[in-house]
């Protein structure tokens, strides 16, 4: 069945044709038996019978003919780009978003002034800016912006645009959900809050047209990593204000036909829950380089529907796999199946602020009940590594602390020391996962673990459409919660300051003076060696106050359809729409 | 009526109530008898089999145990042997026990569910029909006006609103499932209150509420028995539609509709998870219909006493 309607070549679709045909015949030989057999009752039948049969005939003819060409090879044909993007997206608006099938979205429409290298994600590509330097401490940094980087209306992008965008994003009123990735700016932060009164202080400015210059906070080599992301991509000011007023959220900009981007796509369709659709940006400075002639993001937040599309040939690529299938593909010949170290981590979050989860041995008792072993090799079975610290070990050479670490014995010490003498004893708690086959099975297999490890049985589990387990998570109305965490870029800075506490990613609750500081320290390290010591003490704080339990850290599993070239493996995942070639075998 | 009259005869004959009448008649039917006696026989199962010393826990993982096909005895890592009557699912949960438990959350929708569409229903049309006029028209439209919205898209919005609690889905369900119920009682209340009966009652001076509570609603319950049984089912795939949309019961807990809907993923690979859970379902589906099919020919009024 597999590999049946993986093929694409024209001798298995004639096969198929031809089976088809058979069975045709097959079913008019059938209509000839109640003829034989004519009873007086069934004689009434028989009208209705004969017309269900050429109902039938046409039906198996009419798919007959839809199965000769697939979606994708149509698509192939056509360079448009299927990709399977987990949840509808929240918005398309870059400084709205905080999950990972929004950004690949806005990827595609906007070009910040660094972007992805198609193959490697510690490598940078020039973006807007041609090229950047900085000073000795790298704290001072300019880039040089292209002359001819256009806008999707024929509109020339500026420095300016980037200093407006950094200025809205950072704005007090505008409270998006990833603002603290530009505290690294200098006086960012204060100005987000409200310290200090006028922008021009923050450390962002045009010099003309095409020169920006950015001071920053803290020393960061990897400052030009960091503007890859989405939280720094530019937006166009006449469209914005045009709709609303600047920090207004969800205005009409962001639809179809308003929509003007500055990234090799353009945005053309948005139908909900049907799929997004960008096509080719003509204005684009590198147009010409650019292979696809459009990409369709199909939300799907099943795994098995989503498989079911892929093996139909709706896909080019999934999101995810469903963990029960990986083993098949796995023994398939020319498996689309990829599994690729993925920066990422698997997590649960407690909510710090709460009474029961705040307490900080009944959190170690949680964590020390949870197998992770078992849970990479049975539930998730997609290569996952589980997880003894939060950074995952594939950051820059970075090593996490090992913490973590399966004890049923301390767990059930940790509960005595929490104040309750058995599991029965702890009050009911909710268990939040947002809709997902896969984090539903970790879900259950968990709340089992603490249940024979620990004998707590109160625990609920309650799952929640992404865009209302966001604000459940983001407005700490949780006891527990599932979270997951991809690096923004190659650093373990991108994982370890999410708890920092003026992080808007923290959402824990929690905050740690010494945490801070060292975090803070660290930032001022200039070697290498020497930084990554100060951030590994920074996380054994983290570990051993445990305002989350790390899981396992992510493997990317997904199917790709053949048809789809420059497609490389991606520590980030984040691949370039740009390079990406669609060419039949 | 009249025509009735001329039948007197000398020996008096046994009166025979409705229900003992209808009883006898359901007793011909042997489709509609298997169809009760498969339904007692699940309800029991579902109740009673959880309570047996030994019965496995529907929400226990063995995570090292899964995808096991029916009739298996596996041994887990810590040396327990488990046996599988019916095969395990994803995360070694024995299915057959989930099958049991599941019926218990399926069949309590369905009586809950029916109970409360049952006396929305009930009061509702018999409080139209017998009062007619305006308040009526009023009412019915009221009525139409809920028909026109999709049911599904009430039930998702009440449950979203008030959260998922498994008790609210019971009630959400019976308060959308009430509509029909109501339009079959005032049909029948409006052809009541015509006859003699009612004018006695009337003329005799009892209260209305007396009149609907004493003398109508008795009177309509074959009608509304007949569709109580077709309402049973109608419920239970709602609930099971709205556990494979995610709505439902939440896990670990399971469900028969999400037990199929977590069959239906894994079709390909372990086909005997979606098959036995469809096979207990279907059958208690049909079951049910038979059963009210039978009960209607029973309680007509119209088909021959003899």
């Amino acid at each position: 069945m597999f590999e049946g309607k993986k093929q694409s070549g024209s001798g298995s679709q004639s096969g198929l044709y031809r089976v088809q045909s058979q069975s045709v015949q097959g079913t008019v030989g059938l209509q000839a038996v109640p003829g034989r057999d004519s009873r007086r009752e069934k004689s009434l039948l028989r009208p209705l019978l004969s017309r269900l049969l050429v109902f039938f005939l046409l039906a198996i003819l009419l798919t007959g003919c839809g199965r000769r060409e697939r979606k994708v090879d149509r698509a192939t044909k056509d360079g448009i780009l299927l990709l399977g993007n987990g949840a509808e997206p929240k918005a398309l608006d870059p400084h709205l978003v905080s999950s990972v099938g929004d950004s690949n979205i806005l990827r595609a429409m906007f070009e910040g002034l660094v972007t992805y290298h198609p193959s490697d994600d510690s490598k940078n590509e020039p973006g807007v800016a041609e090229r950047w330097e900085s000073n000795p401490d790298a704290t001072e940094w300019t880039f040089y912006l292209r002359k001819d980087a256009k806008w999707s209306n024929g509109d020339p992008v500026t420095a300016h645009d980037f200093v407006y965008s950094f200025g809205r994003l950072l704005h007090p009123e505008m409270g998006g959900p990833y603002t603290s990735m530009l505290y690294i700016l200098k006086n960012a932060a204060k100005y987000n809050k409200g310290e200090i009164k006028s922008m021009d202080q923050v450390g962002v400015r045009a010099e003309g047209d095409h020169l920006l210059h950015c001071t920053l906070e803290n020393p960061a080599p990897f400052f030009p990593d960091v503007v890859k992301h989405t939280t720094f991509l530019p937006v166009h000011k006449a469209t914005i204000e045009k709709y609303g007023s600047m920090t207004d959220h969800f205005t009409k900009w962001q639809v179809p036909g308003n929509s003007v981007s500055n990234g090799a796509f353009k945005l053309t369709k948005w139908r909900i829950n049907g799929y997004v659709q960008v096509d080719k940006n003509p204005h684009y400075w590198d147009a010409e380089n650019v292979k696809l002639n459009a990409i369709r993001f199909f939300p799907m937040d099943n795994a098995f529907t989503e498989e079911r599309a892929f093996r139909n040939g709706l896909l080019h690529v999934t999101y995810v796999t469903p963990s029960s299938l990986i083993g098949r593909y796995r023994k398939m010949e020319n498996t689309p199946l990829r599994a690729e170290t993925y920066s990422g981590t698997y997590f649960y979050r407690f909510n710090t602020t709460r009474e029961l989860s705040g307490n900080i041995h009944f959190r170690r008792a949680l964590s020390a009940a949870i197998d992770r072993q078992r849970i990479v090799e049975f539930v998730t079975a997609g290569g996952q590594q589980p997880a003894y610290g939060f950074t995952p070990p594939s950051e820059g050479g970075y090593q996490p602390p090992d913490r973590v670490a399966f004890d049923p014995e301390a767990a059930r010490e940790h509960l005595r020391k929490a104040g309750f003498e058995s599991g029965a004893d702890v009050p009911k708690f909710v268990l939040f996962i947002n809709t997902s086959e896969s984090h539903k099975d970790i879900a259950v297999a968990i709340q089992d673990m603490w249940k024979t490890h620990l004998g707590i049985d109160g625990i609920e589990i309650q799952n929640q459409e992404w865009k209302v387990y966001q604000k459940t998570i983001q407005d700490l109305n949780y006891d527990v919660a599932r979270a997951g965490w991809i690096g923004d870029y190659v650093d373990p800075d991108t994982f370890l300051s999410l708890f920092t506490t003026n992080n808007t990613n923290n959402s824990t609750g929690w905050s740690n003076p010494d945490y801070d500081r060292k975090m803070v320290e660290a930032s001022r390290l200039f070697k290498v060696e020497e930084r990554y010591a100060k951030l590994q003490e920074a996380e054994d704080i983290l570990l051993d106050e445990l305002p989350i339990t790390p899981l396992y850290w992510y493997t990317s599993v997904y199917l790709i359809d053949p048809g789809v070239k420059n497609w490389h493996p991606l520590l980030l995942n984040n691949h370039p729409y740009k390079h990406i070639e669609l060419r039949a075998n | 009526m009249s025509q009735v009259l001329p039948r007197h005869s000398k020996t008096i004959e046994e009166g025979t109530s409705l229900g003992k009448d209808a009883w006898l008649r359901l007793k011909k039917n042997k489709l509609a008898m298997a169809s009760l006696y498969f339904i007692i026989l699940i309800s029991l199962a579902c109740l009673l089999f959880p309570l047996l010393p030994g019965f496995p826990d529907p929400n226990k993982t063995y995570l090292e145990l899964k995808s096991q096909g029916p009739l298996t005895t596996a041994q887990t890592s810590s040396g327990e042997k488990v046996f599988y009557l019916l095969g395990s699912d994803h995360l070694g949960h024995d299915i057959y026990s989930r099958i049991i438990h599941g019926g218990r959350v399926s069949l309590t929708v369905g009586l809950i569910a029916t109970a409360v569409s049952l006396t929305i229903g009930l009061i509702y049309g018999a409080v139209s029909g017998f009062i007619g006029g305006r308040t009526d028209a009023v009412m019915m439209r009221i009525v139409d006006i809920l028909y026109a919205l999709p049911f599904m898209i009430i039930v998702i919005i009440l449950t979203t609103y008030f959260g998922n609690k498994l008790w609210l889905l019971f009630v959400c369900i019976g308060a959308v499932e009430w509509l029909t119920m109501a339009r079959i009682v005032r049909s029948q209340v409006q052809s009541l209150t015509k006859q003699e009966f009612i004018e006695a009652a009337r003329s005799l001076g009892l209260s209305k509420w007396r009149i609907i509570y004493r003398h109508l609603i008795p009177n309509t319950l074959g009608p509304v028995i007949v569709y109580t049984t077709l309402t049973v089912p109608a419920v239970m795939r709602l609930e099971a539609i709205l556990s494979f949309l995610g709505l439902g019961v939440q896990p670990p807990n399971a469900s028969w509709g999400s037990l199929i809907k977590e069959g239906a993923d894994r079709m390909a690979s372990d086909p005997y998870l979606l098959i036995f859970p469809a096979i207990v379902f279907g059958l208690t589906l049909f079951a049910l219909n038979f059963l009210g099919d039978g009960l209607r020919d029973a309680l007509d009024p119209k088909s021959s006493k003899d």
